[in-house]
C-alpha cells in the first residue's frame, strides 16, 4: 500500500516555518493511510472468510457434519456482522472530514455484536484445533483437505486448515491495534479524538472479555460435567495424589468447624449460594408436583364410566355418555399433551441446567479449602509451590466465575419459571373453555336446562327421594316372597297325639316344630323336629312374644316361636290363588265355610279316612286310615262343619271332617293342562 | 311315546316294589327308563324341563307344570335384570374411582402453588410473590369448587346407584325361593302322579289324598311367587329410566358449573398475569430461547 504521499513528506521536512504544519500534515496522511488500511484489510478479510464458508467448507464433504460445525463454528454469523461493518465503513468514506469520527462511532456501535459473535468462535477454537491435529494424523485425509484448500486459496500454504481457522482470531485482536494507529495520528483536539479513544478502548475490552470468556468456559467445562462413574471407576481414580488432596481438604474443613482456623467468610458468595439453592429447590419441587399432577390426570382418564350400558335409549344418560366420551377422546388428551410439551419439558430442561452450577459450587468449596491451606502454609513458610499457586488461581477463577454468573442464572431461571407458571394457568383456562364448548350442545338438550342451578338441585333431591321410596317398595316386595310352606310328615305314632290335641284345641291352634328344639330353662321344652303341639299363649309371662306356651299333649312349656310353623290339617277348601303375600298367620287357619267355592266337583260319596281316629264318646265313631266311609252329613247337629256324620263298618257316628278325604280328588288347579 | 295305562304296574315292577326303590334310584338315575323321562305329553308338547342338572331324577312329573312360554318370559326378564345389576355395580365402582382421581388431581394442583408460596424466593422478588399468591388463591378456590362438584356427584349419582344396586340381593333371593318352590312343586307333583297310577285301594287313596293335600299349598305358593315376580320384575327394570335420568342430568350440570368457574377464575388470572393468547409454537420457541439463554452461561453444562 505505498503511495506518493511518502515522497511529498520527505520533501517538506526541511522547512522550519512549516514545522507546525508538517507534523500535522504527516499525521493526517498517516491517519488516512491507517484508515485505508483498516478498510482494505477488512475487505480482504471478509473475502477470505466467504471463501472458507462457502467453497472450502462445502468441498470438505468427507468430514462429518458435526466436525464441520466445530471447525467453522459460527463463521456465518461472523460474516454477517463483518459484512455490515464493512458496508458501513465504506459509506463513511464519502464523508471525508467526519470519517474518523464516524468510524469511531461505528465501532462503538458494533462493539456488542462483535463481542458476542467472536466470543463464540474463540471458545470453540481449541476444539477445532484438536480436530485439525487429528486429521493431520491421517495422511490421506490430510492430503485431500490440503488439495481442496490449495485449489481455493493457494496462499494458505502447507498449514492449510489451521491457517484459515486462526484468521478471525487474528482479525479481532487487530482491531484495537488498527484503531490505535489511527488514534496516534489524530490530533488530540480534533473532535474525533475522544470518540476514537473510546472506540479503541472499547475494542480492547472486547478482546479482554473474549479472553475472559474463553478462560471461564474452560474452567467451567472442566468441572460442570456431572460424571456418572461406576464404583470401580471411582476407585480406580483414587491415587496418592487425589487421596492426599481430599484428606487435606477434610482436615481443613474440620479445623474450620472446630474453630481452630478462621473460615474465609464470603458473605457475598454465601448469599448467592443461598439464593441459588432456593431457586434449585423451587424448580425441583415444581417439577415433582407437576409430575404428580400429570400422574393423577392419567389415572383420572383411565376410568370410563360412560362405557357402561344401562339399556337406556335416550335422555340425559345418553347425553352424558356422548359428552364424557368426547371429553376423554379429545379435550383431555389435548390438555395433557400441551401440559407435557409446554410445562413438563421446560421444567425438565431447567432442572437439568441446575446440575452445572451445583457442581461448580461444590468444586469451589473444595478449591477454597485448598486455598486456605495454601495461605496457612504461606504464613508459615513464606512461599508456595507451583501447584499451590495453581490451586489459588483455580479457586479465584471459580469464585469469580460463579460470582459473575450466579445472579444471571437466578434471574433467567426465575423469569423462565414465571413463564412456565403462566402457561400452566393458560392451559387450565383453555381446558375449561373446551369442556364448556362441548357441553353446550348437551346442556341445551337437557330437560331442565332452563331451571336455575339451586332450583335444579332441589328438584333432583326431591326426585331422588321419591324414587328412593319406590326402590324401597320394590325391595320390600321382593323380600316378601317367602319360603314355601313345609308340611312335615307326621312322626309315627304321633297321629293319636295329634288327634287328641286337635279335639281339645281345634285345628287352628296346632303348630309343628320345624327344627329340633332343645330347652334350656326349667319351663322350656325339648322337642324333636316334626312334633306337633298346641298353642296356649303366644307370649310368655314377661310379654316376650317370641316365646310361646304350648301343650304337647303330655307336657306344657315354652318353645321358641321361630321354630314353630302352623300345622296344616290340610283343610280342604283353601283359596290361595291370587294371594300375593301368604302370611303365616293369615287366612289358612279358617277353612272356607262351604264347599261351593270348590270348582264343580262331581258328587262323590266315596270318601276315605286319611287319619285314624279313636272315638271318645258314643256319638263318635272310630276310623282307620284308608278306611272307606260314607258321609251322611257334613256337619254336626249344631251346624259345625268341623264334624261330619259318617257311616263306617255299619256304625254311625261323628268324626272330624278334616280327617276325611275324597278320592279321586278334583282336577288339580294350576297351569292349563292338555285336554 | 306314551306309556299305556296297563303297562304301569309293569313299569313300577321294573323299578322294584313301590316306594322303597326310590332311594336306590337316587343313586342310579339310569334305572329310570329313558323313554319315560323324555316322554311327550298327550297334547304333543315336549316335556319341559327335564332338569338333568338336578342330582335326583326322581320326582319328575309327567305333566308339564310350567309352560315354556312362561319360563321363557321369566328367564328373559330375570336375564335383563341380571345384566342391569352387573352394569350398575361396575358403573358405581368406576364412578367412585373417577371422583377419587379427580380429587387427587385437584389436591396436587393446590400443592403446586402451596410449595411455591413457601419458597423464600417470594420474599426476595415482589413480582414472583404476586404471581404465586394469585396462583395460590386461584388453586384453592378451584379445589373448593371441585370438592363441591364431587359432593354433588356423590349425592346425586353414586349414592342412588348404590341404592339401586341394593335391591338386587332381595330380588335374587326371591328368585331363588321361587326356584325352590318350583322344585318342591315338581317333586310333589311327581309323587301325586305316582299314586294316581297305582290301583285305587283304600290305603292308596288315602295316600293319594294326602299327597294332593300336600301338593296344593306348595303349588299355590309357587304360582303366587311366580306371578309376583313376573309382575314386579319388569316394573323394577323399567323403573331404571325414571331413576337414572335425574342422576345423569345432575352429573352433567355439576360438571358444567365447575368448568364455568374454572374458566372464569383462570381466565381472570391469565389476564392478570398479562399473558395474551399465544399459539403453542410461539410458546415452544420461547422455551427454547430461555434454555439457550441459560446454556450461554459458562456455569451451565451444555450437553
Amino acid at each position: 500500500m505505498t503511495d506518493h504521499g511518502d515522497d511529498e513528506l520527505s520533501s517538506r521536512t526541511g522547512s522550519p516555518d512549516k514545522e507546525g504544519r508538517v507534523p500535522e500534515e504527516r499525521s493526517l496522511l498517516h491517519q488516512s493511510l491507517a484508515v485505508r488500511e483498516l478498510i482494505d484489510t477488512e475487505v480482504s478479510y471478509l473475502h477470505v472468510l466467504q471463501l472458507c464458508a462457502s467453497d472450502i467448507r462445502s468441498h470438505l464433504q468427507q468430514l462429518p457434519q458435526g466436525d464441520l460445525d466445530v471447525l467453522f463454528s459460527n463463521i456465518d454469523d461472523i460474516i454477517k456482522v463483518n459484512s455490515k461493518l464493512l458496508h458501513d465503513l465504506q459509506e463513511t468514506a464519502a464523508r471525508e472530514e467526519e470519517q474518523v469520527q464516524l468510524i469511531g462511532n461505528l465501532f462503538l456501535e458494533f462493539q456488542e455484536e462483535l463481542e458476542q459473535v467472536y466470543k463464540v468462535y474463540c471458545a470453540s477454537y481449541e476444539q477445532a484445533l484438536l480436530l485439525v491435529e487429528a486429521y493431520r494424523m491421517e495422511p490421506r485425509l490430510q492430503r485431500e483437505i490440503q488439495d481442496t484448500i490449495e485449489a481455493v486459496l493457494p496462499q494458505a500454504g502447507s498449514s492449510g486448515l489451521s491457517f484459515l481457522l486462526v484468521i478471525p482470531l487474528q482479525r479481532i485482536t487487530k482491531y484495537p491495534l488498527l484503531l490505535q494507529k489511527i488514534l496516534e495520528n489524530t490530533l488530540p483536539d480534533a473532535s474525533a479524538y475522544p470518540v476514537l479513544q473510546r472506540a479503541t478502548s472499547a475494542l480492547q475490552d472486547v478482546v479482554t472479555n473474549i479472553n475472559e470468556y474463553k478462560r471461564r468456559k474452560e474452567v467451567a467445562s472442566k468441572y460442570t460435567k456431572v460424571e456418572h462413574l461406576s464404583l470401580r471407576e471411582r476407585l480406580a481414580r483414587i491415587n496418592v495424589h487425589t487421596l492426599s488432596k481430599k484428606t487435606t481438604r477434610l482436615g481443613q474443613l474440620l479445623k474450620q468447624e472446630a474453630g481452630l482456623v478462621p473460615k474465609t467468610e464470603d458473605k457475598e458468595f454465601d448469599d448467592l449460594e443461598e439464593s441459588f439453592h432456593w431457586v434449585s429447590l423451587c424448580v425441583t419441587e415444581l417439577k415433582n408436583n407437576v409430575a404428580a399432577y400429570l400422574d393423577n390426570l392419567e389415572a383420572f382418564l383411565r376410568f370410563r364410566p360412560q362405557e357402561y350400558d344401562l339399556d337406556i335409549p335416550g335422555g340425559p344418560v345418553v347425553q352424558y355418555c356422548y359428552l364424557a366420551r368426547d371429553l376423554q377422546l379429545q379435550a383431555f388428551p389435548e390438555f395433557k399433551q400441551r401440559l407435557e410439551a409446554l410445562v413438563w419439558q421446560p421444567l425438565c430442561s431447567l432442572a437439568k441446567a441446575l446440575a452445572g452450577p451445583q457442581n461448580l459450587i461444590k468444586k469451589r468449596l473444595d478449591k477454597l479449602l485448598d486455598f486456605e491451606r495454601v495461605e496457612e502454609k504461606l504464613l508459615e513458610v513464606g512461599s508456595m509451590t507451583y501447584e499451590e499457586e495453581a490451586a489459588r488461581h483455580m479457586y479465584e477463577a471459580l469464585n469469580s466465575l460463579l460470582v459473575a454468573e450466579l445472579p444471571q442464572f437466578k434471574q433467567l431461571a426465575v423469569r423462565w419459571l414465571g413463564q412456565i407458571l403462566c402457561t400452566f394457568v393458560t392451559l387450565q383456562r383453555d381446558l375449561a373453555k373446551q369442556v364448556l364448548q362441548r357441553a353446550e350442545g348437551s346442556l341445551a338438550q337437557l330437560p331442565h336446562h332452563h331451571i336455575s342451578d339451586p332450583a335444579f338441585r332441589k328438584l333432583v333431591e326431591d326426585a331422588l327421594g321419591q324414587t328412593s321410596h319406590q326402590l324401597h317398595a320394590f325391595q320390600e316386595n321382593f323380600e316378601k316372597v317367602l319360603p314355601p310352606p313345609t308340611t312335615q310328615p307326621l312322626l309315627p305314632g304321633a297321629e293319636h297325639q295329634v288327634q287328641a290335641l286337635l279335639s281339645r284345641y281345634g285345628p287352628g291352634k296346632l303348630y309343628q316344630v320345624t327344627s329340633n328344639i332343645s330347652g334350656s330353662g326349667t319351663l322350656d321344652l325339648t322337642l324333636p323336629r316334626g312334633h306337633v303341639v298346641a298353642l296356649l299363649q303366644d307370649k310368655d309371662t314377661k310379654g316376650n312374644s317370641s316365646r310361646w306356651l304350648v301343650d304337647t299333649g303330655g307336657h306344657r312349656g315354652y318353645v321358641p316361636a321361630g321354630k314353630l310353623e302352623l300345622y296344616h290339617m290340610v283343610p280342604r277348601e283353601e283359596e290361595l290363588r291370587g294371594q300375593a303375600r301368604p302370611h303365616r298367620d293369615s287366612q289358612r287357619q279358617t277353612p272356607e265355610p262351604t264347599l261351593a267355592s270348590v270348582p264343580s266337583v262331581p258328587a262323590v260319596t266315596q270318601v276315605v279316612a286319611v287319619y285314624p281316629f279313636v272315638a271318645r264318646s258314643s256319638h263318635e265313631v272310630s276310623l282307620q286310615a284308608g278306611q272307606q266311609v260314607t258321609v251322611l252329613e257334613a256337619q254336626d247337629k249344631k251346624g259345625n262343619p268341623e264334624w261330619s256324620l259318617v257311616e263306617v263298618n255299619g256304625q254311625r257316628g261323628y268324626v272330624p271332617s278334616s280327617f276325611l278325604a275324597r278320592a279321586p280328588g278334583p282336577a288339580l288347579w294350576g297351569w292349563s293342562l292338555p285336554s | 311315546m306314551r306309556l299305556a295305562p296297563s303297562s304301569r304296574p309293569a313299569s313300577s315292577g321294573q323299578r322294584g316294589a313301590g316306594l322303597t326303590s326310590l332311594p336306590g334310584d337316587w343313586l342310579n338315575p339310569e334305572a329310570i327308563p329313558q323313554d319315560r323321562v323324555a316322554a311327550e305329553d298327550p297334547g304333543g308338547r315336549a316335556r319341559f324341563g327335564t332338569m338333568s342338572w338336578i342330582p335326583f331324577k326322581i320326582g319328575q312329573p309327567k305333566k308339564q307344570i310350567v309352560p315354556k312360554t312362561v319360563e321363557r318370559d321369566f328367564e328373559r326378564e330375570y336375564g335383563k335384570l341380571q345384566q342391569l345389576e352387573e352394569q350398575t355395580k361396575r358403573l358405581q365402582k368406576d364412578m367412585k374411582k373417577s371422583t377419587d382421581a379427580d380429587l387427587a388431581m385437584s389436591k396436587s394442583a393446590v400443592k403446586i402453588s402451596l410449595d411455591l408460596l413457601s419458597n423464600p424466593l417470594c420474599e426476595q422478588d415482589q413480582d414472583f410473590l404476586n404471581m404465586v399468591t394469585a396462583l395460590d388463591t386461584a388453586m384453592k378456590r378451584m379445589d373448593a369448587f371441585n370438592q363441591e362438584k364431587v359432593n354433588q356427584i356423590q349425592k346425586t349419582v353414586i349414592e342412588p346407584l348404590k341404592k339401586f344396586g341394593s335391591v338386587f340381593p332381595s330380588l335374587n333371593m326371591a328368585v331363588k325361593r321361587r326356584e325352590q318352590a318350583l322344585q318342591d312343586y315338581r317333586r310333589l307333583q311327581a309323587k301325586v302322579e305316582k299314586y294316581e297310577e297305582k290301583e285305587k285301594t283304600g290305603p292308596v287313596l288315602a295316600k293319594l289324598h294326602q299327597a294332593r293335600e300336600e301338593l296344593r299349598p306348595v303349588r299355590d305358593d309357587f304360582e303366587a311367587k311366580n306371578k309376583q315376580l313376573l309382575d314386579e320384575m319388569p316394573r323394577f327394570y323399567n323403573s331404571r329410566l325414571d331413576y337414572f335420568q335425574p342422576s345423569f342430568e345432575s352429573l352433567i350440570r355439576a360438571q358444567v358449573v365447575y368448568y364455568s368457574e374454572m374458566h372464569k377464575i383462570f381466565g381472570d388470572l391469565t389476564q392478570q398475569l398479562a399473558q395474551p393468547g399465544r399459539p403453542d409454537e410461539q410458546r415452544e420457541r420461547e422455551n427454547e430461547a430461555r434454555l439457550s439463554e441459560l446454556r450461554a452461561l459458562s456455569i451451565v453444562a451444555d450437553d
